[in-house]
């Protein structure tokens, strides 16, 4: 028995040894040497892999029944979209660079923040490639911080802006007769309606952002963007923001001794009339609540006058997509006018558009202020004159872990 | 006689009673799969609607496409892991010899040991070996949880029709080959359908090891459904999963009645 | 001569998978949570991954999170799947539908057992939801959070629901083998039905429950989907924590994962052998 154990055991040692034999491929020309003409043509007829998260039917259909079908039509790309989270599509891409696999399984990756940043530092993608995409030489602004920073990293031509989103608070026009714009008359606001606001409690994305939206009213934002993502340093520069959430806390919801644990919960409470406020960051969130029927028609959105944080999420290529050419055209034709558009109307998606007004002559201009935005949503270009920029992804875990110690527990 | 007739009656509300409680969440899951809008406290959904079944229909979604393709992915591993089982179960059933229990042991083994640590172990090599992210590589992992079913039953069907018509047929001079497709096969066969059916539905509900080690290449409907129901969209979560049970229970159906005309199949399910 | 090698041929091409892929993989998981993992330079067998990760608070409390959830769910569904299957035998209502019916939870995936307790435990549940509309609960934050919450409710009732129609087949298949001789002739010595179940059935079903209770224990020990699905945010299950960290950005973080892998597996094949042992029992009754 012993002896066989043996014997099966070496097996598996030499089957394992066999299978560590090098992997030989050929070395690709880089594909940005060649001109624009040829890499459309390089791309004609193939097969695009697009990886993101798949977890919003919207989103899902748009790239399904826009996308796809405008890539066919116009490149004879077949467009292969793969509903994965971000993590595993890091970790395909860390194995593959690990295993020094020359030809990978991705073409397209949507990501953004430390993300991005993680992939970046790892050398697992591909560029600077942004230069050479025609729609991004002529549509976007190069010289914007959120072109050029993704939740403060430097972006460098490693991805390029696929759309965006921003933090807009939700109110109940029949219930709150004037918006508070800013922390201060938010603080007047809850003390004359004790019990009719919360937040839904960080780490909960949407509750987390407001939080530092909050922040960002009271102590400016532009402190952030090169800070040291030290705990000292951060809770020095947010005090007056705490002491504000201590301030605010007895006036909430259940006095603020608990929170909603998700922006669902908040959502759900807004719509059951429990709370006045709901907050989201998708601008057209109030749009499609309304279309369900779960929010009021009277609920609407609204900004902070000193604005609200937005974050722009990004298309990067993986160092060893098999289909380069595939990849760079389809993120051209992601950047153009028409996929834009598109992509902002709240029928298919609603996501913000990331084209430089400036750059759009009179015709295309028109083609977005064309779409209806729905009632209760904000204007693009009012939201874009009241945006303020993510801050740096290491500075977030440590904001919520300060709110975490200070605020919930405390006082009880 | 009356106070046993009472006593069967309150067994009777105790068996109802539980079975409405496994299956009131999928009768919930039905609700959903054509809920519109369902704002709390109400009991009923407020509206219903066809969004998330005319997605899943919709051809661009590829959802139908990807069913098929899991379908396909699945027979593919039921008829590998029937045919290396067959001559497993027929060794286990039939024949005594040395490190017998260490092979029973090993066949049984990947039904316990979490298949996360397998596949995440063997991942590096499949890599290297080119079998990451290919059907065959799918295949492959897909084969080991599947293989203590198959063999076990097998095993059992080899252990009741014992060896003795194989051999008389060997006797009367029939070569293995025709004694296998003219004796052995028509006598496993019913072992082999129930062996099938639960083999299918094992590899039908990989989610873990399809995902790391098709790295996305190879989709199966379960990769399909899984951001939704992570996501929370509960309505395109619950027609998927609704979809994806009806699949497997036609076939547990259908499979159910076809053994029962052969013999009383007992159970072997694990899990 | 032949004549003895025939089984191991016979074995050889299910063996051929098990060990080149299977064993493999655990080998192989082995290497590297001894920090041997050449392709990033890692090169010294050592056992300085276990030592910290053994010693780690975080992974202790996964680990005895893991087991806790592991062992609660298995006991709840042994018991219930018991009390079901005894109802079936008692109800005297054999018909197929019933059979068919309770069966359904083992074709359904964990991952949708776990959207199925989500749909009726969450805030915004079906069971939230009822209660409010009797007057037991008065608001949707009353009820307790059951989805993502640190004791694992979610996550064990998902077991729970799942396994339960598992155990009473089991348990139901040996009742009606033995249920009409043993329990007749005890019946007519004058003992009672309660008497019968505790004193008869329950002892003969007990090696078999053991046995079924080994697998769903480490079933639901090492799966992933559901508690990566309704799991709380600390502590994690093992598997979910294994994940997390074989998706760690820095691949020398890669033992880490390999040793907590390791753990699984370790105590899943003590489990391997307590169902080997339990088997042992099983064939005494038999006999």
């Amino acid at each position: 028995m012993k002896r066989l154990a043996v014997i099966l055991l070496t097996l598996v040692l030499a089957l394992n040894l066999a299978a560590c034999g090098n992997q030989q491929t050929k070395q690709q020309a880089s594909v940005l040497e060649k001109d624009w003409e040829t890499i459309l043509k390089e791309a004609k007829g193939t097969k695009v892999n697009f990886y993101g998260w798949g977890g919003s039917q919207m989103t899902n259909s748009w790239i399904d029944n826009y996308l796809a079908k405008r890539l066919k039509e116009e490149y004879d790309i077949t467009l292969n979209r793969v509903g994965m989270d971000i993590d595993s599509i890091l970790n395909i891409m860390l194995n593959e660079k690990q295993m020094e696999v020359k030809e990978g399984t991705i073409d397209v990756v949507w990501i953004n923040g430390e993300n991005f940043f993680t992939a970046k530092e790892n050398d697992l993608l591909f560029g600077p490639f942004t230069d050479k995409l025609p729609n991004f030489n002529k549509y976007i602004d190069k010289d914007s911080v959120e072109v050029k920073y993704d939740f403060g990293f430097q972006v460098e031509g490693y991805e390029a802006p696929y759309g965006k989103a921003q933090f807009v608070m939700i109110h109940d026009k029949a219930r709150v007769d004037k918006v508070p714009v800013n922390h201060e008359e938010l603080l007047q606001f809850v003390k004359n309606n004790p019990g009719e606001f919360t937040y839904p409690a960080p780490p909960d994305f949407t509750g987390s952002a407001f939080v530092r939206n909050i922040i960002y009213d009271i102590v400016g934002y532009e402190q952030f963007l090169d800070m040291e993502p030290k705990k000292e340093v951060v809770e020095e520069a947010i005090k007056p923001a705490i002491d504000y959430f201590k301030q605010l806390k007895p006036y909430l919801w259940k006095e603020g001794k608990t929170y909603p644990a998700t922006i669902a919960q908040l959502d759900n409470m807004f719509a059951d009339k429990e709370v006045v406020m709901t907050m989201s960051y998708n601008p057209n969130h109030v749009v499609s609540k309304k279309q369900t029927g779960e929010f009021p028609e009277t609920a609407s959105s609204f900004v902070f006058d000193k604005g609200t944080i937005g974050n722009t999420h990004f298309l990067a290529i993986p160092h060893n997509a098999p289909n380069k050419a595939g990849a760079l055209a389809v993120i051209n034709f992601i950047l153009s006018v028409e996929a834009q558009a598109s992509k902002y109307d709240p029928n298919n998606w609603g996501d913000l558009p990331v084209l430089d007004n400036d750059k759009l002559n009179e015709e295309e201009k028109e083609v977005f202020s064309k779409i209806k935005i729905g009632e209760g949503a904000i204007r693009q270009d009012v939201l874009l004159e009241h945006r303020l920029p993510e801050m740096p992804a290491n500075l977030i875990p440590i904001i919520e872990e300060i709110w975490m110690e200070n605020i919930p527990a405390k006082g009880e | 006689m009356k106070k046993m007739k009472k006593r069967s009656l309150f067994f009777t509300v105790i068996m109802y009673s539980i079975i409405f409680l496994l299956l009131f969440p999928l009768v919930i899951l039905f609700v959903w799969s054509f809920t519109k809008n369902w704002p709390w406290p109400n009991i009923v959904p407020k509206a219903f609607g066809l969004r998330a079944i005319k997605y899943v229909f919709s051809p661009t979604s590829k959802s139908l496409k990807t069913l098929l393709f899991s379908v396909w992915l699945s027979s593919v591993v039921t008829i590998i892991t029937l045919f290396i089982s067959i001559p497993a179960a027929k060794a286990l059933g039939l024949y005594k010899f040395k490190g017998k229990r260490l092979f029973k042991l090993l066949i049984l083994a990947p039904i316990i040991v979490p298949p996360v640590a397998v596949s995440m172990g063997i991942h590096v090599t499949f890599i290297r070996l080119g079998l990451a992210n290919t059907f065959l590589g799918v295949v492959l992992m897909h084969i080991i949880p599947c293989i203590p079913y198959g063999v076990r039953i097998l095993t059992n069907v080899f252990e009741i029709i014992g060896e003795s018509m194989e051999m008389q047929a060997r006797v009367l001079g029939a070569n293995p080959y025709k004694t296998f497709f003219y004796i052995t096969l028509p006598m496993i066969s019913p072992g082999l359908v129930s062996a099938g059916s639960l083999i299918f539905i094992v590899s039908f509900s990989q989610y873990f090891t399809t995902f790391l080690i098709g790295g996305g290449k190879i989709v199966t409907f379960f990769m399909l459904m899984f951001p939704y129901i992570q996501s929370g969209d509960r309505m395109m979560a619950s027609v998927y999963s609704l979809i994806f049970i009806l699949t497997s229970l036609v076939l547990f159906v259908v499979i159910e009645k076809t053994v029962k005309a052969y013999y009383k199949a007992e159970n072997y399910f694990y899990i | 001569m032949k004549r003895n090698l025939k089984p191991y041929v016979l074995l050889l091409p299910v063996m051929l998978v098990i060990l080149g892929i299977f064993v493999s993989g655990l080998v192989m998981a082995l290497i590297q949570s001894l920090g041997y993992f050449p392709v990033v330079g890692l090169k010294d067998i050592t056992l300085k991954y276990y030592k910290e990760v053994l010693t780690d608070k975080s992974f202790l409390s996964s680990l005895s999170f893991s087991l806790y959830i592991s062992f609660t769910s298995s006991i709840i569904a042994i018991i219930v799947g018991i009390l079901l299957a005894y109802s079936i035998l008692r109800s005297n209502k054999k018909e197929r539908m019933e059979q068919i019916v309770y069966k359904l939870p083992i074709i359904v995936p964990h991952a949708v057992a776990a959207l199925l307790m989500y749909n009726v435990l969450s805030q915004s549940g079906i069971l939230p939801r009822i209660l409010y509309n009797m007057g037991i609960i008065s608001s949707q934050s009353e009820f307790p959070s059951l989805i993502f919450d640190n004791r694992g409710i979610g996550i064990i009732l998902a077991y729970v629901w799942k396994e339960i129609p598992f155990i009473a087949m089991v348990v139901y298949t040996i009742l009606s083998n033995i249920n009409d001789k043993l329990s007749e002739v005890a019946l007519n010595l004058g003992a009672n039905k309660r008497q019968v179940f505790f004193h008869i059935l329950l002892p003969l079903i007990m090696p078999s429950v053991f046995s079924a209770f080994i697998i769903i224990f480490a079933f639901s020990f090492g799966a992933f989907e559901v508690p990566y699905l309704l799991g709380p945010t600390a502590p994690k299950a093992l598997p979910v924590k294994a994940y997390i960290e074989y998706n760690n950005p820095d691949l020398t973080h890669r033992p880490y994962s390999m040793v907590i892998n390791m753990s699984l597996t370790f105590i899943s094949i003590i489990l391997v052998w307590l169902y080997h042992k339990s088997f042992k029992l099983i064939s005494k009754y038999d006999g």
